[in-house]
């Protein structure tokens, strides 16, 4: 398990990190949200040794990270790169090498990547030579060719095209198989919730909320309704309960209401009021989470 | 070790196949069989062209000898007899004369004894003009009749040098120019290929998952070290096409190394020589190499290069220059003082080296300062380094670097 105690970490006068505190399960998916600059970035590299943390610690299974245990976590750092004039083979290898194994594990792993991500025919080319995609598939091949215990990706999906990015999707799948504890970071939450176990939501490097999506969405203020279809008698059941109208796209309409509301009795004095055809009660997405986390921290930011 | 090991391992796989690479490799070949070819060209080119000398012998030859050699030197001091040894502190003594020229009767004949400075600036036709001289004393027939040519036993005697004539003090002078300029490259193109691999690395953004993975000081070490291992293989191939060109070098060189010291005539450059070369190849590589990998860990483009790069080199060049000037005057004490100096010692020490006999106290201290100021350069460059690797935007200033040295 990694665990994060009160973890704070400045740059001259940017507090980049304050008093972040979570704990990764062993062998899950854990999800780590915030806008740029929220300092998601500098918690991984806190993680990784990088950076020594000002304050607080950083633990995994219970002992302090130094370089002996770095040495089984993997990283695909958000700003990546290759050695442009080494070999997609020789390239994977290196890092395998650098990561502890000995030169014939190193080269069956590397085979063994360079097979699942389908990048047999580029092998023996220079990187240079490779498209984005492509480059990034080697990238996430030299971050975990070692079998990582810890695997942190920090936005893992950016400029991938969605075929390749359902194919780094499927590695991240085989490796939490295989028991690799993953941590991530993306903006692309469509892709995060698919994936991730457990969230947490930094802003301002401090965590703004932080659970699975079920106690996230339990903690969630409101919850929305749809219902079709739109008349003024079902119009005056919700007004009458408080809740308030969203514009919908789609047929009918949208009600948010308080997320303690009675949505039985909803039911019933809208069915009362005429014939409902669709009575839609939506849990809230990891995207009206997360903005509202930030919302809550602009708030903050605004008080201070 | 074994990160380390890993690191040199692919330093070495990626810089062999480099393009600069082979080709630095085969230009460096053309430049020894050059300098293999006309050292003595160089050493004529670069050699001080002198004209004051001291002039010692009794006044029978002294005065004679003066006139004749009016028109091609100015007799500066005219003594009795030369000291034994003749020193350069003795030159010195004497306007700071290029040569002192002894004159004795020897079974009647004139002998002319010669103790320049610089040895490649004389040779054996220098003092021809001293030729009727021989003839004036053996007949007394009037010196004014006898200005033709008549053979003089005319005789050059090294000051203080280890070369056995002047035709091997040429070449000395020679090859020292073109070691010097070798080494002035292998120092200078090995250590900006460390800069250039760090460039890369923080350029191309690598550097994050390199120092999330291991440490910087281990990537720095073995980042050097391949650098110098390559450095070195270039440097030897240079010598085998030098051996190639010259045959006779390596069974002089051998000889040389089993004789001790001083090179035969006609070889000037002795095992010790080329020891000394590998010698202060490595440790003037360590300093420049380190400082600037830490020089390219502090850009975040490939054209800011140049700008951290410039002042790393300019002790370089001055050192080269001073070089120069220590063929022709390896014991001047400009020459003596630099040859201690960090960053400048490695090119001019070399030279003394290479043309003179050099204490081999001054030898040791010149490599232990030299020592120690590559370590001092790898401490503070790692920390440098450690830092500049994930600093990015613009070029850090003079304090954020103070800053980083005291974290």
């Amino acid at each position: 398990m990694l665990l994060l105690d009160r973890v704070a970490r400045s740059f001259g006068s940017v507090h980049a990190v304050q008093s972040v505190s979570f704990s990764v399960a062993g062998g899950s998916v854990f999800g780590l949200l915030g806008p740029n600059g929220a300092g998601k970035t500098t918690t991984m590299r806190m993680i990784l040794g990088i950076y020594p943390p000002d304050s607080g610690t950083i633990a995994w299974k219970g002992q302090r990270i130094d370089a002996r245990l770095r040495r089984r976590f993997g990283y695909l750092p958000e700003e990546r790169g290759l050695y442009g004039r080494m070999r997609v083979r020789e390239q994977i290898i290196y890092f395998a090498r650098l990561h502890g194994l000995a030169l014939g594990d190193a080269e069956r792993r590397t085979d063994r990547w360079i097979e699942g991500l389908s990048l047999g025919e580029y092998a023996t080319r220079n990187c240079s030579e490779l498209s984005k995609g492509n480059q990034q598939k080697v990238q996430m091949a030299c971050a975990a060719v070692h079998d990582p215990e810890l695997l942190i990706l920090d936005e893992p999906f950016s400029g991938l095209d969605p075929i390749n990015a359902e194919a780094l999707l499927d590695a991240m799948k085989g490796l939490v198989a295989s028991g690799t504890t993953l941590l991530l970071s993306t903006h692309q939450m469509w892709q995060i919730e698919r994936i991730c176990s457990e969230f947490c939501i930094i802003a301002e490097g401090r965590v703004r909320a932080q659970g699975t999506l079920v106690q996230l969405r339990g903690a969630f203020p409101t919850r929305t309704v749809r219902v079709v279809p739109d008349t003024p008698a079902i119009r005056a059941v919700f007004d009458a309960a408080g809740a308030l109208l969203q514009p919908s796209e789609n047929d009918g309409v949208l009600y948010s209401l308080p997320a303690d509301a009675d949505f039985g009795a909803l039911l019933r004095g809208a069915v009362a009021a005429g014939p409902v055809t669709t009575f839609e009660r939506a849990e809230p997405s990891l995207t009206e989470i997360y903005l509202h986390a930030l919302d809550g921290a602009s708030r903050d930011a605004v008080a201070a | 070790m074994n990160d380390v090991l890993v690191v040199f391992a692919g330093e070495i796989m990626r810089r062999i196949r480099s393009r600069p690479f082979i080709i630095g490799t085969a230009l460096g070949a053309f430049a020894i069989a050059f300098f293999v070819e006309a050292p003595a060209i160089f050493s004529h080119a670069f050699s001080a062209q002198t004209d004051t000398i001291v002039l010692a012998g009794p006044p029978s030859l002294r005065l004679p000898a003066a006139e004749l050699l009016r028109s091609d030197f100015t007799v500066v001091a005219s003594v009795e007899r030369l000291p034994q040894p003749v020193t350069t502190a003795f030159l010195d003594a004497h306007r700071h004369a290029a040569a002192a020229v002894g004159l004795t009767l020897d079974h009647g004949h004139v002998r002319v004894d010669v103790y320049p400075r610089d040895l490649a600036a004389f040779n054996d036709i220098t003092f021809s003009s001293l030729a009727p001289l021989d003839f004036h004393v053996a007949t007394g027939v009037p010196l004014a009749r006898t200005r033709s040519l008549v053979r003089v036993d005319r005789r050059l005697h090294p000051l203080d040098t280890k070369f056995a004539d002047s035709r091997s003090a040429s070449m000395a002078h020679g090859v020292a120019l073109g070691l010097v300029f070798i080494l002035y490259l292998s120092i200078i193109i090995a250590s900006q290929s460390v800069m250039a691999s760090v460039a890369e690395e923080k350029t191309s953004r690598i550097a994050e998952l390199l120092v999330a993975t291991i440490s910087p000081t281990d990537l720095l070490t073995g980042k050097t070290l391949a650098a110098a291992t390559l450095a070195l293989a270039q440097i030897a191939i240079w010598v085998a096409t030098a051996l190639f060109l010259f045959p006779g070098a390596a069974s002089a060189v051998v000889s040389s190394s089993q004789g001790g010291g001083s090179a035969p005539a006609g070889m000037p450059v002795s095992a010790g020589v080329l020891v000394a070369f590998v010698a202060f190849f490595l440790i003037g590589f360590l300093q420049y190499a380190t400082i600037y990998a830490a020089a390219a860990s502090l850009i975040s483009r490939t054209e800011d290069l140049g700008s951290v790069a410039m002042p790393v080199v300019l002790p370089a060049v001055a050192a080269f220059l001073i070089a120069q000037f220590t063929t022709v005057s390896p014991n001047a004490p400009l020459s003596v003082v630099v040859s201690f100096v960090p960053f400048l010692s490695p090119f001019v020490m070399f030279t003394r080296i290479a043309v003179a006999t050099v204490p081999m106290w001054q030898i040791v201290v010149a490599l232990a300062l030299n020592a120690l100021a590559a370590a001092a350069c790898f401490y503070v460059a790692g920390k440098i380094y450690r830092v500049g690797m994930l600093l990015y935007g613009r070029l850090p200033s003079p304090r954020q670097i103070v800053a980083a040295l005291r974290a």
